[in-house]
């Protein structure tokens, strides 16, 4: 991995990502921590200086001058590096002991810079001035501890910091690599699924995470995928077998034209007969693009409000005599109006197309039911035959393109009609069902019903 | 009859052609369409007859483009898509009647023909005659040699188209769209059947036949020569 496409990679920028979270986090922590430390330090040595001043204040009322001069006098010589500072005056204005030079001090607390004190230190004093009796005491103390303090909490800091940005580094580089090689076998998966092995899949682990889950969906949809294009590839295979023997009729009928022609016999006939094959041709070719079309889904965009009852009425109307001139009959019920959201010309066309199936599929004598029913949810159309129906086994068969029961091969057609049919179901939503209607078949369009106030 | 044929593909336009002209009326075919376009705004024609697919401009920009400039021809718009929107867009680009490609001669010489003498919208008839058959669209009633005829809804609309185009052939699939609204085509004898009804109804009981068959062509309704 070059360290250029490093800055890219998702696992890589999420652990930098992590750790730079984790110090500001740390930081933030450690300012907070530091500032709450260094208030009750500073707390504790107003107390210290507090006490101490108490302590001189308690020799003074139990004893005599003496007695509070050589007081002060011990804790001087106590504190030799002068940590500890102390100022005694008497009331006449004499100072009485001390081992800091003789200045004014402002009553009660105050910060005095060392200097100012005489005192070789970088770090200022704590100051409290106030009255014994008669005497004027000042007591202070140096930072110097508190400095100390606060010097080991910052070291303590850099410390745990550089610990939490080791150990986040780590373990950011650990997940990031582990998610990294999981997505390198996603992108190798996928580049062999471009390179057209509809075949690979990705792996998906027993931990069922997150990713697993994500891997699943895609493993789902290469699968079908494949299926699609397997079924794509099915559907042009059978249309180049299909119309295969149309195309040989074609040009049978045109040699045999062609025949006629040298030898002076008239070629009409022929010419007719090639004609006709063409037009059933270009009629498949048209039907199988308008199935394609219609799969493509582009007519949702177009669709209206439509009484189905009337749509099925006025194809059911155009069918009644043409089943009467074939010895049919034809009939149309329904409980009343049934609105859902269609494209008419495509349900024209499917209800057509599945009156024309049971004409041409059915004997002499065979009564057609066209029907529409209505529930509260739902509006079916149903058209029955009493005809041959199709086999059980056959149904599934029979929505697919240019497949053909084997006792109609013999009648013209190319086996697109419920294959349509189907497709314009599809992109209605509808639920297409075929079933057997003792005798007949029964084939039901299932929609989803408007409401009333739609 | 002046005709201008707008189409690339050279096969369809010099079989197109040659049919015109055979029938007697003049053609003009451009392969273009910019220059098709450019052609038909300069000269008058009766009809123009343009393919969706052109070079230059396609078909459907062409037609909106001449109707925009305000031109005024009959527009015949041939396409070879065959789709469901195909016949909506041109229609609404401006086209007066669409063909799919493949289609029989017969069938574009009858629609350029319906297009070409389509009289103009504001004259409005009331009452059609042929020969002695009368349909008062006012009165929705068809009346031959004086005598009522009771006539479906739909025979009702079959007999308008006819009488309408009346010495013109009127093909199968123009009467499907017309009459029933279909864009398909169906596999079984739906116009035959309701033209052999409609012509028990006005024909049968009358001495001569006005509804003729043209063969490979459609339909005909016309009074005696």
């Amino acid at each position: 991995m070059r360290p250029a496409d490093l800055r890219r990679r998702t696992a890589f920028r999420l652990a930098l990502g992590v750790t730079l979270f984790v110090l500001t986090a740390l930081v933030l922590a450690s300012t907070i921590g530091y500032s709450l430390l260094r208030q009750q330090l500073v707390a504790r040595q107003d107390a210290r200086v507090t006490e101490l001043f108490t302590a001189l204040q308690e020799t003074a009322q139990s004893g005599d001058q003496t007695d509070l001069i050589e007081a002060v006098t011990t804790r001087i010589k106590a504190s030799p590096s002068r940590t500890t500072v102390y100022f005694l005056r008497g009331p006449e204005g004499k100072v009485l002991a001390s081992n800091i030079p003789d200045m004014w001090f402002k009553p009660g607390w105050s910060t005095v810079e060392a200097a100012s004190l005489h005192v070789a230190t970088d770090y200022p004093y704590r100051i409290y001035a106030g009255s014994v009796g008669v005497y004027a005491l000042v007591v202070g103390l140096t930072d110097a501890d508190l400095d100390d303090l606060a010097e080991i909490s910052r070291s303590a800091f850099a410390w745990s910091a550089l610990g939490v940005l080791i150990t986040a580094v780590a373990a950011g580089a650990v997940i990031a690599a582990r998610i990294q090689t999981r997505i390198d076998s996603v992108e190798a998966t996928l580049h062999r699924v471009a390179q057209g092995d509809l075949t690979a899949r990705l792996s998906v682990s027993s931990k069922g995470d997150d990713l697993d889950q994500i891997f699943s969906a895609i493993n789902h949809a290469l699968d079908r995928l494949g299926g699609l294009v397997e079924a794509m590839r099915q559907v042009s295979a059978d249309i180049a077998h299909d119309l295969r023997t149309p195309l040989n009729r074609l040009r049978i009928h045109i040699e045999a034209a062609a025949e006629a022609e040298a030898k002076g016999l008239p070629t009409g006939g022929d010419l007719a007969a090639a004609l006709a094959e063409s037009d059933a041709i270009g009629q498949a070719f048209s039907a199988l693009l308008r199935i394609a079309q219609i799969e493509a889904g582009s007519a949702r965009q177009k669709f209206t409000p439509l009484d189905l009852s009337a749509l099925m009425e006025t194809v059911a109307e155009v069918y009644a005599d043409v089943a009467e001139d074939a010895s049919m009959t034809l009939t149309f019920h329904t409980p009343g109006p049934a609105f859902i959201e269609g494209d008419k010309d495509l349900l024209t066309q499917a209800f057509a197309n599945l009156i024309e199936n049971a004409l041409r599929h059915c004997p002499p004598g065979t009564e057609i039911a066209c029907d529409v029913s209505v529930t509260d949810t739902g509006a079916e159309a149903i058209i029955r035959d009493s005809g041959p129906g199709i086999p059980e086994a056959e149904r599934d068969n029979v929505l697919r393109r240019l497949y053909r029961l084997e006792k109609s091969r013999t009648t013209e057609g190319f086996g697109l009609g419920l294959a349509l049919v189907k497709a314009v179901a599809d992109v209605h939503d509808a639920r297409l069902t075929l079933a057997e209607a003792h005798p007949g078949l029964r084939i039901s369009l299932n929609f989803a019903r408007l409401s009333r106030t739609a | 009859m002046r005709l201008l044929l707008i189409e690339d593909d050279t096969a369809v336009s010099a079989y197109v052609a040659r049919g015109l002209t055979e029938a007697g009326h003049v053609c003009d075919v451009l392969a273009d369409g910019q220059d098709g376009l450019f052609q038909a705004m300069r000269e008058a024609y009766d009809v123009v007859v343009v393919d969706r697919m052109l070079p230059g401009l396609d078909g459907l920009s062409l037609v909106r483009a001449f109707r925009a400039a305000g031109g005024r021809a009959p527009v015949l718009f041939l396409t070879a898509l065959g789709g469901i929107d195909d016949r909506v867009e041109g229609l609404e680009a401006g086209a007066d009647d669409y063909l799919t490609k493949p289609f029989a001669f017969a069938e574009l010489m009858a629609r350029v023909n319906a297009l070409a003498r389509r009289p103009p919208v504001q004259e409005v008839q009331t009452v059609l005659r042929v020969a002695d058959l009368e349909l008062d669209m006012m009165r929705r009633e068809a009346r031959r040699a004086g005598q009522v005829i009771d006539l479906l809804p739909k025979e009702f609309t079959l007999l308008e188209v006819l009488m309408r185009n009346a010495g013109r052939v009127v093909t199968r699939t123009m009467l499907l769209e017309r009459v029933w609204d279909f864009h398909f085509d169906p596999q079984t004898s739906v116009v035959e059947t309701h033209i052999s009804r409609l012509r028990a109804k006005i024909d049968k009981p009358f001495d001569v036949a006005l509804l003729q068959t043209v063969k490979n062509a459609g339909y005909m309704l016309h009074a005696p020569r």
